[in-house]
């Protein structure tokens, strides 16, 4: 029997990982920031440009529309996708049977196929789906879901609030959980509303998962792809064009792997940028003294 | 300690070992077919007689590797070196694209090139696919894109022949919208850039007689033929006598909900599998112009086959695609699976197709619009440019912008697209 020290079989059980690591993320990742200082077009030894590719990317109108509608994008999803989590976890904490059931079921969307899910939404919200028939016969109103440049992004934010709905509102669902009861008993004793407890007490207790997600929703639009590109085709109008799209059409159609390279690093900046104002401006340390 | 040292060098010696492109087994010819089931069938069947002579180099034939598209594995191969001898599936566009990097073989200085082209009888189609003087591509197919109506409907509206001008469809559009049922036409068939293909370039080919939307670099349909046609498109949705929203997951002409659509021969198959009753009542009709006179021309969907630089076999590579195409038994057999008119311009007249066309009265009416289908333009920058002609199309839906400057602000940018 061999023995070994305890620092091998730590370094041993970690090597899988780190090789992976090191192939799937540290060589991507090198060959990236190479490709983003060169240019190259799959073939033949990539030649350095030295900022080049930096200021075509500044100075593609394509780039700055498809961050914009990253931030569209945004301000439709947060604000859905956070009250419907809420709502979630709040619907499965009064729950007496089934809660594994509820849960499992709404996390199914999360792992759903996007190619899949995005042709049944697209046919359920054509002209002639299922839902634009029903608002016809019972209001008389046509909605171009994804067919006018004002409601598809709504759509596509409607569509990936479905997929993660149930992810986020379990995240919440756990930090719900952990509030003790007590808070709640002394604010009734100080005669606190409905609203007054959700608001002093649960929204700020549970801080560290809306950051949580708040994070995680960031993350989600910045790397949109599936929906916009197979369901509308970036368009109408170019209002639901992302950034990913940008990137997957430039480098495989156009053939300038070095332009979406760096269009990926300026992409990385500004998500990791706002992910760092919303930490800075909404973590706190919440203890329960 | 030694062991796990030892260890530790054989498994990273082992994982290095697999890296790296393999190693080009000369013993055959490497070729890419397009993933399609008939396709498949048709080049394992013609594969299969070449690799039974003993004297040939035997050729061995995948599908193109899974990935977003065709284009995308391909450019990956080469990147990697894994790149096949020779590969189908091209279409113009992408062989601009790859000849420009020098990755492709000019056929026209193979020995028999000419010959090949007088046999096949493809030498005014196989012009439209030389660029900078080298033919590095040979036109596979040619399929044109046509209006298929559905004869049933048309009759209930007191139609007994398709329409082939923009005042008939006109006309039809507005007896539909007085039974408040569906629409005339699916005029577009979608979002996507390559969706062009498919509505504004064929309605410009048909207006323009065929000549190209960019010459020289620039764009050239900013000019009456391009009117024409986009105040075609214009009038059908201001009159919402047709629908942006026809799904991909539906097929409205199918479903009734419009009297006619523009489909590929490739919809034949599909049709006679999903929708049999249907393709009974389908008759072709040409791209609609302005006269509705006939023989208009239209966009060819078309793809070639292309020989890789790299290639270490070229000779025998070469030898296998002169035998393929110098016999027109191949092409009927091509013909026969996929329902595409092989890229020759002697269909109609040649005895070999004459039992088959007579027999498949669709594909006869397709392919007598062969000679008048033109491919699209030879730029590499294809997605750029037919981005720019979808945002023409949706600058007249939702901006309400007036067709002359739709017209003239999308060429401009065109222009300065083809500039860079």
């Amino acid at each position: 029997m061999i023995k070994l020290k305890e620092s091998t079989t730590g370094g041993l059980l970690a090597s899988t990982y780190l090789g992976y690591s090191l192939v799937f993320w540290l060589y991507p990742f090198i060959w990236l920031a190479v490709l983003s200082f060169t240019d190259w077009k799959f073939i033949g030894t990539p030649s350095f440009n030295g900022v080049k590719n930096i200021i075509a990317v500044m100075q593609n109108p394509l780039f700055w529309t498809a961050m914009y509608n990253v931030f569209k994008f945004l301000a439709y999803y947060l604000p859905i996708v956070l009250m419907s989590s809420l709502l979630f976890a709040f619907g499965l904490r009064k729950l007496k049977y089934g809660k594994a059931f509820v849960a499992l079921s709404f996390l199914l969307a999360n792992v759903s196929s996007g190619v899949a899910y995005s042709i049944v939404f697209s046919k359920l919200l054509s002209e002639t789906g299922p839902i634009n028939t029903f608002l016809m016969n019972t209001m008389g109103i046509n909605v171009p879901w994804f067919t006018h440049p004002d409601f598809a992004m709504l759509s596509v934010a409607l569509i990936i609030t479905w997929k993660f709905v149930g992810y986020y509102g379990l995240i919440f669902y756990s930090g719900l959980i952990t509030i003790p009861k007590d808070i709640y008993d002394a604010a009734d004793l100080d005669k606190t509303s409905g609203p007054g407890k959700i608001w002093h007490i649960t929204l700020p207790l549970m801080n560290a998962q809306i950051v949580m997600v708040l994070v995680l929703a960031i993350t989600v639009a910045f790397s949109i792809f599936t929906e916009p590109y197979l369901i509308t085709g970036g368009g109408p109008l170019q209002s639901t064009t992302t950034p990913m799209v940008v990137m997957y059409e430039a480098a495989f159609r156009q053939m300038q792997p070095s332009w979406a390279a760096t269009m990926s690093i300026i992409v990385a900046v500004f998500s990791f940028s706002l992910i760092w104002i919303l930490r800075r401006c909404l973590e706190k340390k919440i203890e329960i003294v | 300690m030694k062991i796990m040292k030892l260890a530790a060098i054989a498994g990273i010696t082992l994982f290095l070992s697999g890296c790296g492109p393999d190693e080009k087994d000369q013993t055959s010819i490497k070729m890419w077919v397009a993933p399609n089931i008939t396709q498949e069938v048709y080049w394992g069947e013609i594969v299969k007689e070449w690799n039974s002579n003993p004297a040939n180099r035997k050729v061995e034939f995948t599908s193109i590797p899974a990935a977003g598209s065709s284009e995308e594995a391909i450019m990956n191969a080469l990147a990697s070196g894994t790149e096949p001898d020779i590969s189908t599936n091209i279409f113009i566009g992408f062989a601009k694209q790859l000849s420009e990097l020098k990755q492709l073989t000019d056929y026209s200085k193979m020995p028999g090139f000419q010959t090949l082209t007088e046999t096949r009888h493809m030498g005014k189609t196989i012009s439209n696919w030389q660029f900078d003087g080298q033919q590095t591509v040979i036109p596979i197919y040619i399929s044109p894109v046509l209006y298929w109506w559905r004869s049933d409907l048309l009759a209930a509206q007191g139609f007994d022949h398709v329409p082939t001008s923009y005042d008939e469809i006109y006309t039809l559009s507005e007896r539909i919208a007085l039974t408040q049922k569906g629409y005339s036409l699916q005029l577009t068939s979608g979002k996507n850039w390559w969706d062009r293909w498919f509505d504004f370039i064929p309605l410009y080919y048909a207006a323009a007689g065929g000549r190209p939307y960019i010459q020289d670099k620039k764009s050239a349909f900013d000019n009456e033929s391009g009117l024409e046609a986009l105040n075609f498109m214009a009038k059908m949705f201001a009159n919402k006598w047709t629908s942006y929203d026809f799904t991909t997951a539906d097929d409205p002409l199918a479903a009734g909900m419009v009297l006619g659509a523009m489909r590929g021969p490739w919809d034949i198959e599909r049709y006679q599998k999903q929708f049999p009753e249907v393709l009974k009542e389908i008759r072709i009709g040409p791209m609609p112009t302005q006269s509705g006179a006939p023989g208009a021309n239209t966009m060819a969907d078309s793809k070639g086959i292309v020989m890789f630089s790299t290639s270490k076999v070229q000779n025998d590579a070469w030898k296998f695609i002169q035998w393929v195409y110098s016999d027109p038994k191949h092409d009927l057999r091509w013909l026969e699976l996929t329902g595409m008119p092989p890229a020759r311009e002697d269909l109609q007249s040649n005895p070999v197709f004459s039992d088959y066309l007579q027999q498949h009265p669709l594909v006869n009416d397709i392919v007598s619009y062969v000679p008048k289908a033109v491919p699209p333009a030879a730029v590499t920058k294809t997605v750029e440019v037919q981005r720019t002609m979808t945002q023409m199309i949706e600058k007249l839906m939702f901006e309400n912008n007036s067709v002359p400057d739709a017209l003239h602000q999308s060429s401009q940018e065109i222009d300065k697209i083809l500039e860079q």
